[in-house]
């Protein structure tokens, strides 16, 4: 995939481990912010530009220009890494931010009042080319279409007059006060508030229409203001639908999947490229996920091969575990068989074979030797051995896969563990050492690294899984184990950082920042390689 | 709201009963409501009587009536338990409808059946593919089950 196939903005800085990042980020937390490098921890993606309001959360609105967001804070000195995609971060303000200038732009264009725009713009989709197209064909039929008219008038909530009967509670006469959209249909302003707030406790907003039956009108934000004013929840879970439509309506963008983060993500890799590059993205809370299937980031694994593991492990991986610890298969029938006592003559219950138990030989070549079995070489108990193998074999590979995936899943909450135990150790060689706080940050810079190998090994024993055996499989499997070396050997070092006669601080920090770099270096090597394999459709894997 | 609403509905039925259709709350109970429909003439359900069971929501007319019919029907858009399949008794309801429309389009809905939003998909598809077989189906059930 070429480059020119995303949206590209200005510049990203990589993933921040080098010495540029580690000083602006310890400027940073040298300002009290201390969640800054463990929110950095699984930072190997793309840091996005930020909107204004991200991480603060409050809506002035003002400081907003050219959509929001800031322009990034650190260089753009590093070119975007291969397995890297851009992305854009979006909190409320900066989302409804986004929804003004997509508006503002059309606005002079289609010569419409704001609001009828907006809820053009939603009918279809925020996307605008079929919409102009829409409108310059055919303006009026367009419009009827989305159920808007060029100038509604403004909303008013009116009394009733003598001919005045509201058609859902049936009171009438001039007493009542009513609602009528542009297409005429009046209800009293009791019915409509509460059929306007049944919907939006149906998660509706704008896709509301007026009360009468196969009436297309749409409500509208402002009708809707009005009516709602004196019910500031309801109105407020309205302007909250709104929002949420937003980033639902529009294929480009996603809601941060942690729980009660009200942050959004926009990125432009469509889905049929999601095959071929891993939409990784991190949002501004630390969460890094995929933006196809929205799990949890699986670099370097394709969203597809993922599915299929996870459903794969749910149905496998506890029962087969159990069978290949305590059951063996017939030779002949390929039952599978649990030995619960008795001696080591089975008889299968299936089918009747009788064999031994120790060497899966036929028990009719056992003569006397029942109870010591020393033909484990001979060849019939060979060859049954081998049948029984086979049939084994597959699932030893799938285990065999199962096991690192799952040793790499447990390393890394492991890893966060660390992470603590490193920070007590850091300020342990503070005092001991008289060394600075940024002098000691090799420490938790060398966690950063293995949480980031940790994920990335996890997930590339699902693409080794599926991954049919070639030479190209050789080469990424020689890639893995480097890396899986080096990331223990560095996880050895960062576990036992000080002891009495081990080398020197000064020494142990040169040990330590060497062995970080040497493990980023491979990291960065076989994501790379991966991802160009993806894109060079270079890797085979298996179909079920 | 819901009560006041659904007795204006049944004096309206009561002063001005639509031609082929009848309705009224079974016992005391006011949101349990029997109706029954007269196969229209021009279907092959006519001459049979199909009764109804509705049901308001305590929310009504907000939100929908829930019906069913509890004589069994051949129809494309009606299942064996007696759901219906009819856009203004889910998403396009509107609380200005009343019992009275609902059951008179639930009657066109006999007349014409809309094979292309199907509940029972087997029906649909001998519908469109063999009309004469859907017909004589639909009058035998008619007669088994919708004429005593």
């Amino acid at each position: 995939m070429s480059d020119d196939e995303f949206m590209l903005y200005d510049s990203d800085e990589a993933c921040g481990f080098s010495d540029d990042d580690e000083a602006a980020l310890a400027l940073e937390d040298d300002g009290g912010n201390s969640s800054g490098t463990a929110r950095r921890s699984q930072a190997p993606q793309t840091q996005g530009e930020y909107s204004a309001d991200v991480g603060l959360g409050y809506d002035d609105g003002d400081d907003y220009m050219d959509g929001g967001e800031f322009e990034p804070v650190l260089g753009a000195r590093g070119q975007r890494k291969p397995w890297e995609v851009d992305f854009k971060v979006y909190g409320p303000a900066g989302l409804s931010a986004k929804q003004r200038a997509m508006v503002e732009r059309l606005e002079p264009l289609l010569a419409l009042p704001q609001e009828t725009t907006t809820l053009l713009l939603r009918c279809y989709f925020w996307k605008e080319e079929p919409l102009l197209e829409g409108l310059l064909t055919d303006r009026e039929g367009t419009l009827a279409k989305a159920g808007l008219t060029e100038h509604p008038p403004a909303p008013r909530i009116e009394s009733g007059d003598d001919g005045f009967v509201c058609e859902i509670c049936y009171c009438d006469g001039p007493d009542e006060s009513f609602l009528a959209l542009w297409c005429g249909h009046r209800f009293c302003s009791d019915c409509y508030r509460t059929y306007l707030a049944g919907k939006v406790q149906e998660g509706e907003s704008w896709r509301i229409r007026c009360a009468a039956p196969k009436c297309r009108t749409l409500v509208g934000l402002e009708p809707a203001r009005l009516l709602l004013a004196d019910d500031a929840d309801m109105l407020a879970r309205y302007e909250e639908n709104l929002t949420r439509s937003f980033v639902n309506d529009l294929a480009t963008f996603a809601w941060c999947p942690a729980p009660n983060c009200e942050y959004a993500v926009e990125c432009q890799v469509p889905r049929s490229a999601w095959a071929t590059t891993i939409p990784t993205v991190q949002c501004q809370c630390g969460k890094a996920f995929c933006f196809g299937c929205k799990l949890d980031d699986h670099m370097p694994a394709p969203c597809s091969l993922v599915e299929r593991w996870m459903q794969k492990c749910r149905d496998d991986s506890e029962t087969s575990n159990w069978i290949k610890a305590n059951t063996k298969e017939c030779i002949k029938c390929k039952s599978t068989i649990e030995k619960n006592g008795g001696c080591n003559h089975m008889t299968c219950r299936e089918c009747r074979h009788e064999f031994c138990w120790v060497c899966m030989g036929p028990w009719s070549e056992h003569g006397q030797s029942f109870y010591s079995c020393n033909r484990f070489d001979e060849d019939s108990s060979k060859n049954a051995r081998d049948s029984v193998s086979k049939s084994r074999a597959m699932l030893e590979r799938y285990l065999h896969y199962f096991t690192r995936y799952n040793n790499h899943e447990q390393s890394a909450r492991l890893a966060r563990k660390l992470l603590t135990a490193t920070e007590k150790n850091m300020e342990q060689i503070q005092r001991e050492h008289t060394l600075s706080w940024i002098e000691v940050q090799f420490l938790s810079g060398a966690v950063d690294v293995l949480s980031m190998c940790r994920a990335t090994l996890k997930w590339s024993y699902v693409l080794g899984y599926y991954m049919v055996s070639d030479n190209q499989k050789i080469i990424f499997e020689n890639n893995q184990s480097d890396l899986e070396m080096a990331t223990e050997q560095l996880n050895e070092l960062v576990e036992n950082p000080i002891s009495e006669d081990g080398p020197s601080i000064e020494e142990f920090k040169r040990i330590v920042i060497d062995k970080t770099t040497y493990v980023k270096t491979r990291w960065e090597t076989i994501l790379a390689d991966i991802v160009a394999g993806l894109q060079e459709n270079r890797w085979q894997f298996e179909t079920e | 709201m819901a009560l006041k609403r659904i007795n204006k509905e049944l004096k309206d039925l009561d002063r001005d009963p639509p031609s082929s259709c009848s309705a009224g709350p079974l016992g005391d109970d006011l949101f349990h409501w029997q109706a029954t429909i007269l196969g229209p003439e021009d279907s092959p359900y006519q001459g049979g009587v199909y009764f109804l069971a509705i049901h308001f929501p305590t929310d009504y007319p907000f939100k929908p009536p829930k019906i069913n019919f509890t004589t069994k029907i051949y129809h494309p858009n009606i299942n064996s338990n007696g759901s219906i399949c009819l856009d203004i008794l889910k998403d396009q309801w509107s609380p200005a409808l009343t019992i009275s429309k609902v059951l008179l389009s639930i009657c066109s809905l006999l007349t014409d059946p809309n094979p292309d939003d199907p509940l029972v998909p087997e029906i649909a598809h001998i519908y469109k593919t063999d009309l004469r077989r859907y017909t004589d189906s639909a009058k035998e059930w008619n007669r088994k089950y919708a004429m005593s």
